[in-house]
């Protein structure tokens, strides 16, 4: 638990993340007022990553839910493992007839196996996925639910319920209760507007693509033996593609990828060759890729102009 | 402080931000957690309970300093007065005119005036709370308000010399009565300052009367035609949102709909786990997804509606299994190669572009006959076929017999029409004859029935 919110920004910076001033306050509130974070912002800015390093940093096992379009409750939530059971009633035939052949009545046989119903729906036979998973566990977790806007708007509405109350019922087991409230992260790329009523229960933080300073410290961070000259250029370049229009304009984990990209072709400075031959690493369109260059070129065609 | 924040909060509402009382409450509690100390933190606190939207962000920030601003430089009482000195100020004060005479307490003894006495000032220089106004109003209302106080410059130097000659009749000496000087004029400086925020407060400032949200429903439901540049701007916006919305509720209604046939293969191969036990049933899926060819009138009137038509069609397109599409004004063209190669936003003035609107050319019927001719194989029984035009034809043959042979060969033959149902068959309109012979003919005028339109497609399959 966090004491202050320099000790967030601290922890996060042990896990190579580096908050701004906004992301620690949101997640000092977190933990103080025990609300999720609903983190959006342009895809590959570190959202997931912040939920990550949150973990990390506050020593608490990570779980992770990923959306995606058509994602149900028995997905997110639990499933009755029915393979198991039906090997459980086979390899357990024998005592099943001993526990029913006292029985002289069909009634009485089913009152009899009646009894012993509770042993093929117990917890032994309930799949946990991540929600429940989370909510059973028995220390403290961060839950990252992933991309929340591309599940579809219902499984929204049967996240709210969780998400207020921390507790599942299962039918034939009853109420579940959280055994610690989970730390909750979702994020959104905002594809879709989600609901009112979600965004009301959660702190809303908006990520962005970090500014020129952040993300150098961010790239100087994670690949130390780019030489500093080549991390700036390279640094400098990101930032100005991002002002373009691209398809996809390129993310900090990509900026990651290329300075690495350029260690391993040992660069030692960002001539017209080595951008040409790794701009793939940050662009991933063929159109993207040919406009960058002629931005990058000085909005002039042809080839043979160097870039300064 | 409290106080303050609902204040606050109310001053977002009336700005058209969404805060619900379980928000407001949560600010409350958050700026409780991280105390008020560091203004940025407070400000971080306030940003996250209460803004979730990112549209909503510049509201915030304007809002924020007026409210949380520093309340300008805080008031000073004159230093270094003896006990004697300060007696003769305040006897000097009471034998001074009325009007000035609270001006002076205020001035010259550091008294900081209340929140009321300050609403009074506002209220005689005709600022009500939550009077809508921009900067140069606000400026022109301070003005109003700082005379009102008898602050301006030339009042305090009147009141001012007022005061030193009753000081000097009191008998202070030439040193106290520079610090008193001194003081009155650092402090009107600094009411003057308080008074400029306190009238910022006062009024909302907002450049646009109506709240956002508001704006684009209005939007949504004023026909395309008569939008102008900027509103269309603000359209095509949302369009992106409309269609991310309508994509997902033709996902849900696939993965829903379990009309499939029973799929005995895959009831075998799945329940193989079950030890060859049948316990869950597998259906064979239909493919779901419409394959959709668009024929659009690029005429000048139906230039709006065909690009937010085939700007939809395009954005959807991963809930289509095939879309081609077609323009025409005097002859057919094919342009999905356009949209293959483009983004949607660039390839709709690429087409609007390459077929430039002529005069009074517009004929369906030959460009029909093209099509037939060449373009054939685009529709064949699962396709769904939409028109999209006027159905103007310039006394051109409208060849409907080459619309039934089409609507023969489609599945469903769909005419979205700009036009009231009321003017169809009138002037040059062959609509009469077209109607007919379409599964449905819809009118779409607006982006709200466009979008209708549209999710009726993925609904009647």
């Amino acid at each position: 638990m966090f004491k202050q919110i320099s000790d967030v920004k601290q922890g996060l910076l042990e896990q190579q993340y580096i908050a701004s001033d906004e992301i620690a306050t949101v997640v000092f509130l977190a933990e103080q007022m025990g609300k999720p974070i609903l983190a959006e912002g342009p895809a590959g800015v570190g959202k997931t990553e912040l939920a990550k390093a949150w973990a990390a940093a506050s020593g608490r096992e990570l779980i992770r839910l990923q959306c995606y379009e058509g994602l149900d409750e028995s997905k997110a939530l639990y499933e009755w493992e029915y393979s198991k059971q039906m090997l459980y009633t086979q390899l357990l035939r024998d005592k099943l007839s001993q526990i029913m052949g006292t029985a002289s009545t069909l009634a009485e046989a089913a009152d009899a196996l009646g009894r012993e119903e509770n042993v093929f729906f117990s917890q032994r036979f309930l799949l946990p996925r991540p929600l429940l998973r989370a909510l059973m566990n028995d220390k403290p977790v961060v839950l990252l639910i992933d991309e929340i806007d591309r599940a579809d708007a219902e499984f929204e509405a049967f996240l709210l319920e969780i998400l207020s109350d921390f507790q599942v019922s299962v039918p034939e087991l009853g109420t579940i209760k959280a055994n610690h409230q989970p730390m909750v992260v979702l994020t959104s790329n905002n594809t879709r507007e989600l609901s009112e009523a979600l965004k009301r229960r959660a702190l809303y933080l908006f990520v962005d693509y970090p500014s020129f300073e952040s993300e150098l410290q961010i790239v100087q961070m994670r690949v130390p033996n780019l030489a500093p000259q080549v991390a700036r250029q390279c640094v400098e370049i990101v930032q100005r593609l991002r002002g373009l229009d691209l398809k996809k304009s390129p993310s900090v984990a990509e900026t990651v990828d290329w300075a690495k990209a350029l260690v391993a072709i040992n660069a030692k400075h960002l001539d017209e060759k080595t951008l040409n031959d790794t701009l793939t690493v940050i662009l991933k369109h063929e159109s993207d890729i040919q406009r960058a260059r002629r931005a990058l070129s000085g909005g002039k065609r042809g080839p043979d102009v160097g870039i300064r | 402080m409290d106080q303050r924040i609902v204040e606050f909060v109310s001053a977002l509402r009336s700005s058209g931000v969404r805060v619900s009382l379980a928000e407001s409450a949560d600010a409350l509690k958050a700026v409780a957690a991280v105390g008020v100390m560091d203004r940025e933190t407070f400000k971080n606190a306030l940003k996250a309970t209460l803004v979730k939207e990112p549209a909503d962000v510049p509201a915030f920030e304007q809002l924020f300093p007026l409210y949380f601003g520093h309340e300008g430089p805080p008031m000073q009482p004159p230093e270094g007065l003896s006990k004697e000195q300060q007696e003769q100020l305040r006897r000097a004060i009471e034998q001074l005119r009325e009007q000035i005479r609270q001006l002076m307490q205020m001035l010259a003894q550091g008294q900081q005036p209340t929140r009321e006495q300050m609403q009074q000032f506002a209220q005689r220089a005709g600022i009500n709370r939550g009077m809508r106004g921009n900067r140069q109003m606000q400026q022109w209302l301070t003005e109003r308000m700082l005379r009102e106080m008898g602050l301006t410059p030339e009042q305090v130097r009147d009141a001012l010399e007022a005061l030193m000659k009753q000081l000097k009749q009191q008998g202070m000496s030439a040193e106290g009565r520079q610090t008193v000087r001194e003081t009155v004029e650092g402090n009107a400086e600094a009411l003057r300052e308080q008074v400029a925020r306190f009238v910022g407060q006062s009024l909302l400032n907002q450049p646009d009367d109506r709240p956002r949200r508001q704006r684009i429903d209005d939007l949504m439901n004023r026909p395309l035609a008569s939008l102008s540049e900027s509103e269309a701007d603000e359209l095509r916006n949302h369009v992106r949102r409309l269609v991310a919305r309508l994509r997902s509720r033709a996902a849900l209604r696939m993965r829903r709909g379990k009309r499939g046939h029973f799929d005995a293969k895959g009831t075998i191969r799945y329940n193989q786990r079950n030890m060859g036990v049948p316990i869950e049933l597998k259906m064979k899926r239909r493919h779901l997804k419409p394959k959709i060819t668009v024929i659009v009138d690029v005429s000048t009137s139906m230039r709006p509606v065909a690009e937010f038509m085939l700007r939809m069609v395009y954005e959807m397109q991963d809930q289509i299994s095939k879309a081609r599409s077609f323009a025409f004004i005097s002859d057919m063209h094919e342009i999905s190669m356009i949209f293959a190669e483009h983004r949607p936003q660039d390839a709709v003035e690429i087409v609007l572009r390459e077929l430039p609107p002529g005069y009074y050319n517009t004929d369906l019927g030959h460009s029909l006959s093209t099509f037939c001719e060449r373009f054939a194989d685009s529709v064949d029984s699962r396709t769904t076929l939409i028109f999209v035009g006027d159905g103007r034809n310039n006394y051109n043959d409208p060849r409907t017999d080459l619309v039934q042979m089409l609507r023969m060969r489609a599945r469903k033959v769909i005419w979205f029409n700009p036009e009231p149902p009321y003017q169809w068959g009138h002037g040059d309109s062959d609509m009469l004859a077209y109607a007919p012979l379409c599964h449905a003919v819809h009118q779409v005028a607006t982006l709200k029935q466009l979008a209708d339109a549209i999710d009726d497609l993925f609904q009647s399959r």
